[in-house]
Parts: structure tokens; sequence; C-alpha cells
């Protein structure tokens, strides 16, 4: 063995500098996946007998789960272009050749450095019937006469999380589409000006289209984690009114943590796995087409 | 050659730890969690002095979650654990049921002697919430109830008698509010977020017509009309101007930071508000505070909210026969007296309640009694956490006019139910 290990051939060398790598998922992802739907077969913390599938059929028939899953999509749905186009808009603006370029970068970052449940928090705050910030401005211009508790209402609560979780995402999109931005080459752009292209024209014609593999990492990234929505709504109005702004994410911690029921949370976590594995499915596929 | 360095050292280490654990054992270390809302501070005087007369054992204490809930979720992740690191705890008076029938918590009959002992000078209310299927499952620390809080000042002001029932309070505070004629003065603060103290926002005006939620053995009996007559007596005080439109957004310190201000004439809040109204910088209402019993439905009885905190041994220590004795001074009534003289908590023993010693700090607890041995427990059910998450949720949603009560009763009753049959 000793011997092997000290001539290796390049086939055992390649399985030697592979395995750490490869223990190291085992250990954290292929692991505590096959843990959670082992769970999900048992009724944890009820006297752990074998269910079989009751978990999955139970979830299926719990209107609370179908819905998490709708709002879940919905706030995908909306967050997910929103923060792409705000996040364009200060990509394109913080791209400007501005004579101090810091400013532009710091208020770029601002949003993204902030942990989560603090912009929940903040925007909270903002939207609080008494205190916020919003219907006091919206009582000064004349706009109310009586303040609206926003957070209050299904539909304007659900509106006020997706515009926090827009607000605190445009910047990670912003990020990397700069970064897009600033390899497109300038020449590109002398050669359009040249040849009398309006600004609106290279944008269309050049910077888009240049900088939609950006875009597609950009979007991979927010869609997977707006799958998982969970901080802000969480902070902003705990799911509320009612389970209004409940979010599968949410529904999960709800079962595992408050409620102790780890089977029925195990199953709805792979319920969540499941959605998460299809939408980054679509999107690898449509890499793949786009690479060929 | 590294390498064999690298191995002596380890060899080394190895050794050294196991002798320093072996020197440890002697000595017996206990580890205590409490929350940071149940006065660590004085359960750490409380630990010295168990230490003194008992030098072979050291209680460390371990403290986080600010609330409730957070602390049965940091709790309910250790034992799920079957985790050791953790002795004893103090639980809310509403988990020891749950915390039964997970098997996390030691049975204590062993070390305070049976169920017999909560049957006297302990307020009545520890025989249903911590004696579960016949057996001692936790030993009561501290004592909180809901209380009515009111302005002295201003009731007397304006000639309005201490209510006896809801439709008094009602008429008293509209009196009040008119005649102030101020814009920021609510008459009556109660908590409607979807937050613990939303289950007793819901059961309050429901105990007060006399009907019970469940019976002896745990099912639910709840009186779909009657509930929905209470969460009606809330709504009528929204559309009256007593109670104020967002009420769905208050949440306890909300009560307590605006009963401060000056800006509330009655408050439903837990036992430790009062000392806030009184003795913190910022109150302007410090002598004007009243404390009374909770007005009644209109032909009911006056009832309140038990709450406070319970010491639990975790059934996986591996230190039980100490923590069983220490369980035993932690529970005692000097140890009671102790934290209701240093610290305005609500004792756990009638008699101390009328203590001279404790009187003479707390002069107020004379007139809680009554209210205490008025309060009802809080459904105990191996599910609480999910039960009081329906309860909290739905009470939010109806105060919040997303549901009317009618339909927020039937979700209560259906999913409820289920988990209470």
């Amino acid at each position: 063995m000793l011997a092997k290990l000290r001539d290796p051939s390049e086939k055992a060398l390649a399985v030697l500098l592979l395995a750490p790598a490869f223990v190291l998922l085992l250990m954290i992802v292929v692991y505590p996946i096959g843990k959670l739907v082992y769970n999900s077969l048992f009724a944890i913390d009820k006297g752990g007998a074998f269910l079989g599938l009751q978990n999955y059929i139970d979830v299926w028939q719990d209107p609370l789960f179908w819905n998490a899953t709708q709002n879940t999509l919905l706030i995908t749905l909306i967050t997910v272009p929103g923060a792409l186009l705000a996040g364009l808009a200060l990509a394109l603006l913080a791209n400007l050749p501005f004579k101090r370029k810091w400013p532009v970068r710091l208020s770029l970052l601002l949003p993204w450095a902030l942990p989560l449940s603090f912009s929940g928090l903040i925007f909270a705050w903002f939207f609080h019937t008494e205190y916020g910030v919003v219907n006091d401005i919206l009582s000064r211009l004349g706009l109310q006469s009586e303040p609206t508790s926003w957070l209050l209402k299904p539909r304007w609560a659900f509106a006020a999380i997706c515009l926090t979780v827009i607000w605190k995402t445009a910047s990670f999109m912003a990020l990397i589409l700069l970064a897009g931005l600033q390899m497109i080459p300038k020449s590109l752009y002398e050669a359009a000006e040249v040849d009398g292209a309006t600004p609106w024209q290279q944008f269309w014609q050049i910077t888009l289209p240049l900088l939609l593999p950006s875009i597609v990492v950009a979007l991979i990234f927010r869609t997977i984690t707006a799958l998982q929505t969970f901080d802000i709504p969480y902070t902003m109005t705990k799911g509320g009114p009612g389970e209004a702004t409940e979010t599968l994410a949410m529904l999960i911690h709800k079962y595992t943590i408050d409620y102790s029921d780890i089977g029925f949370g195990s199953t709805l976590a792979v319920f969540m796995f499941v959605i998460s594995l299809a939408v980054t499915g679509v999107y690898l596929h449509h890499i793949g087409k786009n690479a060929q | 050659m590294k390498k064999r360095y690298a191995l002596q050292w380890a060899a080394l280490a190895l050794t050294t730890g196991l002798c320093t654990s072996t020197a440890w054992a002697e000595q017996t270390t206990l580890r205590v969690f409490v929350g940071p809302n149940q006065r660590p501070d004085l359960q750490q005087k409380l630990f010295a002095d168990y230490n003194k007369a008992n030098p072979g054992v050291k209680v460390e204490i371990e403290t986080g979650g600010a609330t409730s809930e957070l602390q049965r979720q940091y709790l309910s992740t250790v034992l799920n654990a079957k985790d050791s690191a953790i002795d004893l705890f103090l639980i809310d008076i509403v988990n020891p049921a749950q915390y039964a029938s997970k098997g996390w918590i030691e049975p204590l009959d062993k070390y305070v002697g049976g169920p017999a002992v909560l049957r006297t000078d302990y307020l009545p209310v520890y025989q249903t919430s911590n004696i579960i299927d016949g057996k001692v499952m936790a030993m009561p620390s501290q004592g909180d109830a809901m209380f009515m809080y009111y302005r002295k000042d201003l009731l007397a002001k304006h000639g309005v008698a201490e209510p006896k029932t809801w439709d008094d309070l009602a008429a008293g505070a509209k009196k009040i509010l008119a005649a102030e004629g101020k814009p920021d003065l609510q008459g009556l603060s109660i908590q409607g977020a979807p937050i613990e103290g939303a289950v007793c926002t819901f059961l309050l005006p429901y105990w007060g017509q006399g009907k019970q939620f469940n019976d002896a053995g745990g099912k639910l009996t709840l009186d779909k009309a009657a509930a929905v007559k209470g969460l009606n007596t809330w709504l009528s005080m929204v559309d009256q101007g007593v109670i104020k439109k967002n009420v769905a957004e208050v949440k306890t310190p909300d009560t307590v930071n605006e009963f401060k201000a000056g800006q509330v004439v009655f408050a439903i809040n837990w036992g430790f508000a009062f000392d806030r109204f009184k003795d913190d910088a910022d109150s302007k209402v410090k002598d004007n505070v009243g404390v009374m019993p909770l007005p009644a439905m209109t032909g009911g009885k006056s009832a309140t909210c038990m709450g406070g905190w319970q010491w639990a041994m975790n059934a996986f220590s591996k230190n039980k026969d100490e923590a069983g004795k220490l369980i035993k001074f932690l529970s005692s009534k000097q140890a009671s007296a102790f934290v209701a003289r240093e610290g305005s908590i609500l004792p756990v023993f009638q008699s101390v309640y009328s203590d001279a010693e404790v009187n003479k700090v707390v002069p107020w607890f004379k007139d809680a009694l009554p209210v205490v041995l008025a309060a009802q427990g809080r459904p105990m059910v191996n599910d609480y956490g999910q039960v009081s998450d329906i309860m909290r949720t739905t009470t939010s949603a109806i105060l919040a006019r997303t549901k009317t009560p009618e339909a927020g009763v039937d979700e209560i009753a259906a999913r409820v139910g289920r988990l209470m049959r």
C-alpha cells in the first residue's frame, strides 16, 4: 500500500486528490439530504413510527402548504425581475465615468452588506402604522387623512415585503452586472459612435447582448435564494396577517422548530428541495443550450 | 520527522486532557439555563448560596432567547439532540406537558416528594400545569399573571369607578377619552400581534363568560358562540375608539411603553409591567398606577391568564441526583420569597403574598393574590407550540379584520380540535 502511494499512477493520484472533496461533499450534501428523506418517512417526535408516504399525502392535502408555495412562487416571480431591472439600472449608473467612483460603489454595496433580518426590521419600521416614515410622508403630502396599517392588510403586506426584497437584492444583481459591464471593450462603443449609433441603440445592440451571460448567472443565484425567502417576511410580518405572507421556508421552520414535528417538516423540506431542483434544472438546461 | 513530533504532541495533549478531566470529576458542575427575563442575576445569587451549603456542587448559568418562544426553540434543539450539556432549565408554565410528552424532562417525584407537594401552599394552578399523568414534571419558580392596570388619577378626575365588566370599562374609557380630548390617548391597550400574549387576548373574554377551553383530560371544549362573542367584545371596542385601530400590531412592550408615556387609561399586561410603570426613569405615570382584577363579561366572572416559570430537569442529564437536590432548593419558599423581595417577582406560594418582609418591599402583592388565585392555565397539551401558534395567528388576523370572528373561531376549532381530542 505504502509503496503504491510513493509511486502513484496518474489515476491513483487523481482519486487521492479528489477524495477529500468527495468525502466532504458526502458529509455535507449527500448525508443531510439522505437523512432528510429518511426523516420524512417517520413520525419523528410523535412516537417515531414508520409512516411510509403518509407525510407526503398530508403535505399534499394541507392548504397551508399550497398557500406557502403560492406565496413563495409569487415572491420569486415579482422580486427576481424586479431586482434585475433595479440592479441593471444601478449597474449602468455605477458604470458611468464618475470622477469619484467610491461613493457610488459604496452606496451600491450597503444594502447587500446589511443582514437580511436587519433589512426586514428596518422596513417593518418604515411601514409601521404609527411610527412609520411611509405614513408620515403620505400624511404630510396630504395623500391620506388616516394612517394605513400596511402590514395588517394582506395585499399591502405582500407588496411591502416584495419591495424590501427588491431593495435588498438589487445591489447583489448590480454587483454581478457591473462586473459584466466592465468586461465590455470600450472600443465597441467608440466604433458604434463613429457609425452614428444613438445611446439607446448602443444599449440594445452592444450592452445587452454582451451582458447576457452575467444576467443569466445573476438570475440563477437570485431565483434560488428567492425560493428560500425567509428572513425578510419573518421579521416584517411573521407570515401575517394570518398566513397571507408565509413562505415555504417559514412553514418548514414553523413545523420543525416551533412545533418540533421533524417528520412533517422534513417532508415539506423535500418538496422545497424538489422545487429548487426543478428551477435550477431549467436554468442549467438553458445555459447548456446556449453554450452549444 | 515532523510527523513524529505531531504524534508526540497529540499524545501529550490527550494525556493532559484525560488527567484534567479526572481531576474535575471530583466536583459536580451543574449547568442551568435561565432566560434573560427570568432574572439570571438573582438566580446567580441563589446558586452562590447553594454552593456555600454544598461546596461539592458548582452551578454554571447559561442564558439566551429573549422571549418564551425563542427559549423553547433553543431548548427543543438541545433536547431533540438528546444533549446532556444542560442539567436544569426554566420553562414557561405552558410547556411542561409538551416537554413531558417528548420525553425531554425527568419526573421529579423522587426528588421533591410526589404530587402531594404541589397541593400544599403552592398556588393551585400548578396542580394542573405541572402534574402530568400523575407525576410532578416541573417545580414552580416564578409566578406571573395578566393584570389590569389603570390610571388612578384619570379615573378619579372623571369620577369613573373600577369597572367590573368589559361594558363598564368601555363606557368609562369613552367618558375619559371624550373629556380629555387628547388624540393620542387610548382607552384600553391589549396585545393583538401574533405573539404569545395574543393567546391570552383570545382567552380572557372567553373565560370571562365562565366557559372552559378544555376539559380535565385535555379535550377541546370550545363554545364557538362564546368565543365569537368574546372576540366581538374587542372589535366593538375598536369601533368605539377605546382600543386603537392597529391593535393587531401591538406587542407586550408596546403596551408597556405607551402606558408609561401616559397614553393609555387601561392596560392589560403581565406582572413585570408594574415595576416598569412605577420605577422606570422615563415613566410619566409613576404614582398613578392602579392594579385590579380583570373585568368579567356581563353575567360572567373575572378570569385571567396565568404565566410564570418552572424548573425542569433534562431527562438526558448525567447529574440527576445533584440536579434534583438543586431543584428542591430553588423551588422552596425561601427562594420564592428571595426573588419576590429582590426582583418583585410574583411568588409561587400563597403565604408569601402576605409575607411581612416581602410586603415591605412590594406592598401591592397583597392585592395581587386574588387575581392570581383566579388565574387559569392556558391549554395543557402536548402540541402546545402548535396550538398557541394557531390561536395567536388567528386572533391577530381577526383583530386585523382580515378574518371574521366566525371564520376565525371555526378555523381554531377545526385545527386545534385535531390536536386536542
